[in-house]
């Protein structure tokens, strides 16, 4: 079957097959950010954004895409948020291996453009889903706690 | 890979009864999906539901709760409407179940008509009485959710589509507590405990005592909340509280397996359902006292 998508907002028609996941249509056409872990959708390395929220590709069936906006770390590189994510990441070593990075980073962007609430909880709720074998968690929260910092220092200053 | 050899999309609850029935072969209805990669119905097409109008949350003016099967459990977890009911349970079990990208798009309607033992909405929904909306082709029936699950896996529906969940307004002002036991944050549950009670002139007027993955079934202890009927709400002794959380673990059904014993499983009913009671009837301290510090 042919779904038509919009991905990293540009139109892509692509051909799948009807019992086939997301992530494998998205590696096809080149999204390699979009990692295979453990298609369970427990590890979080293949999260991408469903209309804006957050969801593990490896368990969405590709045909829901059709219709549908679907956005990859790809579509985001030059987004401002995601640069400053990207580079607390790297600030606080975050990132060793690399493969659980993007899963991360997206689902941290998911979570900064949707909620407001900036509390370590929050960010912690945030990052669930998202397992990483190197790091054991607390630099991606540091890094994700800064950029949180920084959000709170902007709304004061501007109040 | 899912050998599927066809992906249809209903744009109503009708249009996919009369989908699933069209054949050629046999389908399955598909929400969120996230069950449904992990264990593949064996079917030939599956019936997509996201675009069938069925993921609207809504509170009638009498106060009554009406969640759509497709509804997200995030959608759940974050909508205002459904924040107060219950004394927060219900979106306290929606924020709890699986992780942030899985609420994304499973379903609450998924999580029931899975069937699971396990399912972590299912003992919520239980205690505070929901009732399922069932269509069929050109009908619809409703049904007390205690009657929809006939064994793991396996409920009432055959080919026939739940549309949605209705709780009634006296549930969502009842006194609820519930407790989740589970070896991680994401594992799924190897006990949970929800207990709802209707609180009328000081007295304990409606009592539920909903478990979940001790039994074939999510399951209500009904002799249990027998004994809770009637007490007054200051003067109900401690004794009949663990008697009553005694009985319930007597009702349930456990099962060994990787993750618990049976032993283990019943006991641990024993020891929530009279924690939960007592958090429900917001005696704090006696838990805090009783169980050296730890409120579960």
């Amino acid at each position: 079957m042919k779904i038509e998508m919009e991905l990293n907002g540009r139109p892509v028609a692509h051909e799948i097959a009807p019992g086939g996941n997301l992530l494998s249509v998205l590696r096809e056409i080149g999204q390699f950010s979009v990692k295979l872990g453990c298609e369970t959708g427990d590890c979080g390395s293949c999260t991408v954004l469903l209309d804006g929220e957050p969801v593990n590709s490896c368990v969405v069936a590709a045909a829901r895409a059709h219709g549908h906006q679907i956005t990859t770390l790809e579509g985001l590189l030059g987004d401002p948020l995601m640069k400053e994510l990207q580079h607390e990441m790297v600030v606080k070593g975050a990132v060793q291996c690399g493969y659980c990075s993007p899963g991360m980073l997206i689902s941290l962007y998911a979570h900064f453009k949707a909620s407001g609430d900036l509390s370590e909880h929050a960010l912690r709720e945030a990052l669930t889903g998202n397992l990483c074998r190197c790091t054991g968690y607390v630099k991606q929260l540091e890094a994700a706690q800064t950029v949180a910092d920084n959000r709170q220092n902007e709304s004061g200053g501007a109040s | 890979m899912w050998e599927l050899k066809e992906y249809r999309f209903a744009a109503s609850a009708q249009e996919a009864v009369a989908l699933m029935r069209q054949g050629p072969g046999t389908g399955a209805y598909i929400a969120g999906g996230t069950d449904m990669f992990l264990h593949p119905a064996e079917c030939d097409f599956v019936v997509d539901i996201n675009h069938a109008g069925l993921s609207d949350i809504a509170r009638t003016p009498a106060g009554d709760l009406f969640l759509g099967a497709a509804t997200t459990l995030h959608n759940i977890a974050t909508n205002p409407l459904v924040a107060d009911f219950a004394e927060g349970m219900l979106i306290e079990a929606a924020a709890h179940c699986g992780n942030r990208p899985v609420r994304s798009t499973a379903t609450i309607g998924g999580n029931i008509c899975n069937a699971l033992p396990s399912a972590d909405m299912a003992p919520v929904l239980l205690a505070l009485d929901a009732t399922c909306y069932i269509a069929d082709a050109d009908s619809q029936e409703s049904l007390p959710l205690v009657d929809f699950f006939v064994g793991p896996r396996a409920t009432v529906l055959e080919d026939r589509l739940l549309v949605g969940l209705a709780l009634p307004a006296e549930a969502g002002t009842r006194r609820c507590a519930s407790y989740k036991l589970t070896r991680s944050a994401e594992d799924i549950s190897l006990v949970h405990v929800c207990v709802a009670l209707g609180i009328e002139d000081g007295k304990i007027e409606t009592a539920r005592i909903a478990l979940g993955a001790v039994a074939p079934v999510p399951m209500r202890a009904v002799l249990a909340e027998a004994q809770l009927v009637g007490q007054s709400v200051t003067e109900i002794s401690p004794d009949l509280i663990a008697d009553a959380a005694a009985i319930a673990a007597g009702e349930c059904e456990p099962l060994d397996d990787h993750r618990a014993s049976a032993e283990y499983r019943r006991d641990m009913v024993r020891v929530l359902t009279r924690r939960q009671i007592l958090r429900a009837l917001h005696d704090e301290t006696t838990i805090t006292k009783d169980s050296g510090g730890t409120v579960a």
